[in-house]
Protein backbone atom coordinates (compact mmCIF):
# COMPACT_ATOMS: atom_id res chain seq x y z
CA UNK A 1 0.00 0.00 0.00
CA UNK A 2 1.64 3.20 -1.14
CA UNK A 3 1.98 6.02 1.30
CA UNK A 4 3.08 9.53 0.49
CA UNK A 5 4.57 12.08 2.80
CA UNK A 6 5.19 15.66 1.84
CA UNK A 7 7.51 18.17 3.39
CA UNK A 8 8.20 21.88 3.46
CA UNK A 9 11.36 23.67 4.49
CA UNK A 10 11.29 27.09 6.07
CA UNK A 11 13.98 29.19 7.66
CA UNK A 12 13.08 30.83 10.96
CA UNK A 13 16.06 32.89 12.09
CA UNK A 14 18.87 30.37 12.48
CA UNK A 15 16.58 27.35 12.66
CA UNK A 16 15.58 25.30 9.62
CA UNK A 17 12.02 24.12 10.16
CA UNK A 18 11.29 20.85 8.42
CA UNK A 19 7.52 20.28 8.34
CA UNK A 20 6.70 16.67 7.47
CA UNK A 21 3.11 15.88 6.58
CA UNK A 22 1.51 12.49 6.79
CA UNK A 23 2.00 9.35 8.80
CA UNK A 24 5.49 8.30 9.81
CA UNK A 25 6.22 4.66 9.02
CA UNK A 26 8.99 2.64 7.41
CA UNK A 27 7.52 3.70 4.05
CA UNK A 28 8.37 7.31 4.92
CA UNK A 29 12.09 6.63 4.64
CA UNK A 30 12.71 8.00 1.11
CA UNK A 31 10.83 11.25 1.77
CA UNK A 32 12.32 11.83 5.23
CA UNK A 33 15.81 11.17 3.89
CA UNK A 34 15.21 13.57 1.02
CA UNK A 35 13.83 16.18 3.40
CA UNK A 36 16.82 15.94 5.71
CA UNK A 37 19.26 16.07 2.81
CA UNK A 38 17.61 19.24 1.47
CA UNK A 39 17.70 20.78 4.95
CA UNK A 40 21.34 19.79 5.35
CA UNK A 41 22.30 20.98 1.86
CA UNK A 42 21.20 24.48 2.75
CA UNK A 43 24.58 24.80 4.31
CA UNK A 44 23.86 26.63 7.51
CA UNK A 45 21.50 23.95 8.84
CA UNK A 46 23.10 23.43 12.22
CA UNK A 47 19.72 23.72 13.91
CA UNK A 48 16.84 21.69 12.52
CA UNK A 49 13.33 21.61 13.93
CA UNK A 50 11.26 18.67 12.73
CA UNK A 51 7.57 19.44 12.83
CA UNK A 52 5.09 16.57 12.58
CA UNK A 53 1.32 16.72 12.24
CA UNK A 54 -0.44 16.18 15.54
CA UNK A 55 -2.81 13.56 14.16
CA UNK A 56 -0.02 11.65 12.42
CA UNK A 57 0.23 7.91 13.01
CA UNK A 58 3.78 7.01 13.95
CA UNK A 59 4.92 3.43 14.30
CA UNK A 60 8.19 1.74 15.22
CA UNK A 61 9.20 1.60 11.56
CA UNK A 62 8.90 5.37 11.34
CA UNK A 63 10.81 5.84 14.59
CA UNK A 64 13.60 3.67 13.16
CA UNK A 65 13.82 6.07 10.18
CA UNK A 66 14.11 9.00 12.58
CA UNK A 67 16.84 7.21 14.52
CA UNK A 68 18.82 6.89 11.29
CA UNK A 69 18.46 10.63 10.77
CA UNK A 70 19.64 11.24 14.34
CA UNK A 71 22.73 9.18 13.55
CA UNK A 72 23.57 11.70 10.80
CA UNK A 73 22.78 14.75 12.91
CA UNK A 74 24.91 13.52 15.78
CA UNK A 75 27.83 12.99 13.43
CA UNK A 76 27.42 16.53 12.09
CA UNK A 77 26.90 18.04 15.52
CA UNK A 78 23.51 19.44 14.53
CA UNK A 79 20.96 20.51 17.13
CA UNK A 80 17.63 18.80 16.57
CA UNK A 81 14.23 19.73 17.90
CA UNK A 82 10.92 17.93 17.42
CA UNK A 83 7.46 19.39 17.67
CA UNK A 84 3.91 18.61 16.59
CA UNK A 85 3.65 15.34 18.48
CA UNK A 86 0.47 14.34 20.29
CA UNK A 87 0.78 13.70 24.04
CA UNK A 88 0.77 9.98 23.31
CA UNK A 89 3.67 10.16 20.88
CA UNK A 90 5.62 12.49 23.15
CA UNK A 91 5.33 9.67 25.66
CA UNK A 92 6.45 7.10 23.07
CA UNK A 93 9.44 9.21 22.00
CA UNK A 94 10.47 9.59 25.63
CA UNK A 95 10.09 5.83 26.21
CA UNK A 96 12.34 5.05 23.28
CA UNK A 97 14.89 7.65 24.38
CA UNK A 98 14.74 10.01 21.44
CA UNK A 99 14.63 12.87 23.95
CA UNK A 100 18.28 12.10 24.72
CA UNK A 101 19.17 13.29 21.21
CA UNK A 102 16.48 15.81 20.33
CA UNK A 103 14.56 18.40 22.30
CA UNK A 104 10.81 17.69 22.23
CA UNK A 105 8.68 20.81 22.32
CA UNK A 106 4.98 21.51 22.61
CA UNK A 107 4.88 24.23 19.95
CA UNK A 108 7.01 25.65 17.17
CA UNK A 109 7.32 28.88 19.17
CA UNK A 110 8.61 27.03 22.25
CA UNK A 111 11.09 25.17 20.07
CA UNK A 112 12.40 28.29 18.32
CA UNK A 113 12.83 30.07 21.62
CA UNK A 114 14.69 27.13 23.17
CA UNK A 115 16.86 26.46 20.15
CA UNK A 116 17.94 30.05 19.52
CA UNK B 1 -16.82 -16.53 2.48
CA UNK B 2 -15.77 -15.95 6.07
CA UNK B 3 -16.40 -12.41 7.27
CA UNK B 4 -13.20 -10.46 7.76
CA UNK B 5 -14.59 -8.40 10.63
CA UNK B 6 -16.80 -10.52 12.82
CA UNK B 7 -18.82 -9.72 15.92
CA UNK B 8 -18.52 -13.13 17.55
CA UNK B 9 -20.69 -12.10 20.49
CA UNK B 10 -21.34 -8.89 22.40
CA UNK B 11 -17.96 -9.13 24.08
CA UNK B 12 -15.77 -10.53 21.31
CA UNK B 13 -14.77 -9.12 17.95
CA UNK B 14 -12.48 -10.74 15.43
CA UNK B 15 -10.60 -9.03 12.58
CA UNK B 16 -8.92 -11.02 9.81
CA UNK B 17 -6.36 -8.92 7.94
CA UNK B 18 -4.36 -9.43 4.78
CA UNK B 19 -0.63 -9.47 5.35
CA UNK B 20 -0.08 -5.91 4.10
CA UNK B 21 1.50 -2.93 5.81
CA UNK B 22 -1.11 -0.32 6.43
CA UNK B 23 -3.91 -2.73 7.21
CA UNK B 24 -2.94 -2.79 10.87
CA UNK B 25 -4.79 0.54 11.01
CA UNK B 26 -8.06 -1.38 10.73
CA UNK B 27 -7.23 -3.46 13.80
CA UNK B 28 -6.11 -0.34 15.66
CA UNK B 29 -9.32 1.56 15.04
CA UNK B 30 -11.51 -1.47 15.66
CA UNK B 31 -9.86 -2.20 19.01
CA UNK B 32 -10.06 1.47 19.97
CA UNK B 33 -13.78 1.65 19.24
CA UNK B 34 -14.48 -1.55 21.11
CA UNK B 35 -12.38 -0.53 24.11
CA UNK B 36 -14.19 2.81 24.19
CA UNK B 37 -17.46 0.94 24.58
CA UNK B 38 -15.92 -0.77 27.60
CA UNK B 39 -14.92 2.53 29.16
CA UNK B 40 -11.15 2.43 28.68
CA UNK B 41 -9.72 5.93 29.11
CA UNK B 42 -8.59 8.06 26.18
CA UNK B 43 -4.92 7.72 27.16
CA UNK B 44 -5.14 3.94 27.51
CA UNK B 45 -6.93 3.67 24.20
CA UNK B 46 -3.96 5.39 22.56
CA UNK B 47 -1.66 2.89 24.32
CA UNK B 48 -3.87 0.07 23.05
CA UNK B 49 -3.80 1.34 19.47
CA UNK B 50 -0.02 1.51 19.39
CA UNK B 51 0.34 -1.91 21.02
CA UNK B 52 -2.07 -3.47 18.52
CA UNK B 53 -0.30 -1.74 15.63
CA UNK B 54 3.10 -3.01 16.72
CA UNK B 55 1.84 -6.55 17.32
CA UNK B 56 0.24 -6.61 13.86
CA UNK B 57 3.35 -5.24 12.16
CA UNK B 58 5.50 -7.83 13.93
CA UNK B 59 3.07 -10.55 12.82
CA UNK B 60 3.12 -9.35 9.21
CA UNK B 61 6.85 -8.79 8.85
CA UNK B 62 8.36 -11.45 11.08
CA UNK B 63 5.72 -14.05 11.88
CA UNK B 64 4.34 -14.20 8.35
CA UNK B 65 7.65 -13.14 6.81
CA UNK B 66 5.90 -10.68 4.54
CA UNK B 67 4.12 -13.44 2.63
CA UNK B 68 1.22 -11.85 0.76
CA UNK B 69 -0.97 -14.94 1.05
CA UNK B 70 -0.68 -15.10 4.85
CA UNK B 71 -3.20 -13.58 7.24
CA UNK B 72 -3.11 -11.88 10.63
CA UNK B 73 -6.09 -12.56 12.87
CA UNK B 74 -6.83 -10.23 15.74
CA UNK B 75 -9.28 -11.22 18.43
CA UNK B 76 -10.54 -8.70 21.00
CA UNK B 77 -12.44 -9.51 24.17
CA UNK B 78 -14.10 -7.01 26.45
CA UNK B 79 -14.06 -8.39 29.98
CA UNK B 80 -15.53 -6.91 33.13
CA UNK B 81 -12.09 -5.96 34.40
CA UNK B 82 -9.88 -5.93 31.36
CA UNK B 83 -9.62 -5.68 27.60
CA UNK B 84 -7.77 -8.52 25.91
CA UNK B 85 -6.33 -8.59 22.42
CA UNK B 86 -4.62 -11.50 20.76
CA UNK B 87 -2.75 -11.21 17.47
CA UNK B 88 -2.19 -14.43 15.57
CA UNK B 89 0.20 -15.05 12.71
CA UNK B 90 1.26 -18.16 10.81
CA UNK B 91 4.82 -18.22 12.09
CA UNK B 92 6.81 -20.11 14.67
CA UNK B 93 7.10 -17.56 17.42
CA UNK B 94 9.43 -14.80 18.49
CA UNK B 95 12.98 -16.05 19.12
CA UNK B 96 14.06 -13.09 21.22
CA UNK B 97 12.01 -10.52 23.09
CA UNK B 98 14.04 -7.44 24.03
CA UNK B 99 13.49 -6.29 27.60
CA UNK B 100 15.26 -2.99 27.02
CA UNK B 101 16.51 -0.93 24.14
CA UNK B 102 19.70 1.07 23.93
CA UNK B 103 19.04 4.05 21.73
CA UNK B 104 22.59 5.29 22.12
CA UNK B 105 23.85 2.15 20.36
CA UNK B 106 21.24 2.57 17.63
CA UNK B 107 22.13 6.22 17.03
CA UNK B 108 25.81 5.28 17.04
CA UNK B 109 24.97 2.62 14.40
CA UNK B 110 26.33 -0.12 16.63
CA UNK B 111 23.05 -1.97 16.22
CA UNK B 112 20.13 -1.72 13.78
CA UNK B 113 17.62 1.08 14.38
CA UNK B 114 14.62 -1.24 14.28
CA UNK B 115 13.35 -3.75 16.83
CA UNK B 116 11.39 -1.24 18.90
CA UNK B 117 7.92 -2.70 18.47
CA UNK B 118 8.10 -5.53 21.01
CA UNK B 119 9.67 -3.21 23.56
CA UNK B 120 6.87 -0.67 23.10
CA UNK B 121 4.21 -3.34 23.56
CA UNK B 122 5.66 -4.25 26.96
CA UNK B 123 5.68 -0.62 28.01
CA UNK B 124 2.12 0.07 26.95
CA UNK B 125 0.05 -2.89 28.14
CA UNK B 126 -0.44 -4.41 31.59
CA UNK B 127 0.40 -7.97 30.62
CA UNK B 128 1.71 -9.62 27.48
CA UNK B 129 2.42 -13.20 26.53
CA UNK B 130 4.65 -13.25 23.49
CA UNK B 131 4.97 -16.89 22.71
CA UNK B 132 1.81 -18.84 22.84
CA UNK B 133 1.45 -21.43 20.13
CA UNK B 134 -1.84 -22.21 18.49
CA UNK B 135 -3.13 -24.31 15.60
CA UNK B 136 -1.23 -23.22 12.53
CA UNK B 137 0.62 -20.38 14.14
CA UNK B 138 1.69 -18.20 16.97
CA UNK B 139 -0.18 -15.69 19.14
CA UNK B 140 0.75 -12.56 21.05
CA UNK B 141 -1.73 -11.94 23.85
CA UNK B 142 -2.08 -8.52 25.44
CA UNK B 143 -4.15 -7.38 28.40
CA UNK B 144 -5.10 -3.88 29.46
CA UNK B 145 -6.81 -3.55 32.80
CA UNK B 146 -9.83 -1.35 33.07
CA UNK B 147 -9.08 1.53 35.43
CA UNK B 148 -10.57 0.96 38.86
CA UNK B 149 -12.28 3.67 40.79
CA UNK B 150 -11.18 2.39 44.21
CA UNK B 151 -8.02 0.71 45.53
CA UNK B 152 -6.93 -2.02 45.93
CA UNK B 153 -7.68 -3.07 42.39
CA UNK B 154 -9.40 -6.46 42.03
CA UNK B 155 -8.03 -6.76 38.49
CA UNK B 156 -4.97 -8.63 39.74
CA UNK B 157 -6.93 -11.74 40.73
CA UNK B 158 -6.57 -13.35 37.31
CA UNK B 159 -2.93 -14.33 36.85
CA UNK B 160 -1.72 -16.61 34.04
CA UNK B 161 1.73 -18.23 33.94
CA UNK B 162 4.58 -17.38 31.55
CA UNK B 163 3.55 -13.85 30.87
CA UNK B 164 5.46 -10.63 31.06
CA UNK B 165 4.03 -7.99 33.33
CA UNK B 166 3.93 -4.65 31.57
CA UNK B 167 6.07 -1.83 32.79
CA UNK B 168 3.13 0.49 33.55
Amino acid sequence: MEQTNQFQLKQQNDVTVLHIQGDITAQSEPVINEAYKKADDQGAAQKILVQFEEDAYINSGGIAVLIQILAHTQKKNQQIGITGLSDHFKKIFNMVGISKFAGIYNTVEDALEAMS
Amino acid sequence: MKEKIRIVDERTVEVDLPNMNGYERIAMECSASFAKIGGLSKERIEDLKTAVSEACLNAMEHGNKGRPEARVVISMHLGDKDFRVSVKDEGNGIPHVPQNIDIRRKVAKLEPPNGLGLYLIQQLVDRVDFNEKTDGGHVVKMVLKMECQTAPCPCDEDQTPTVIEGKR
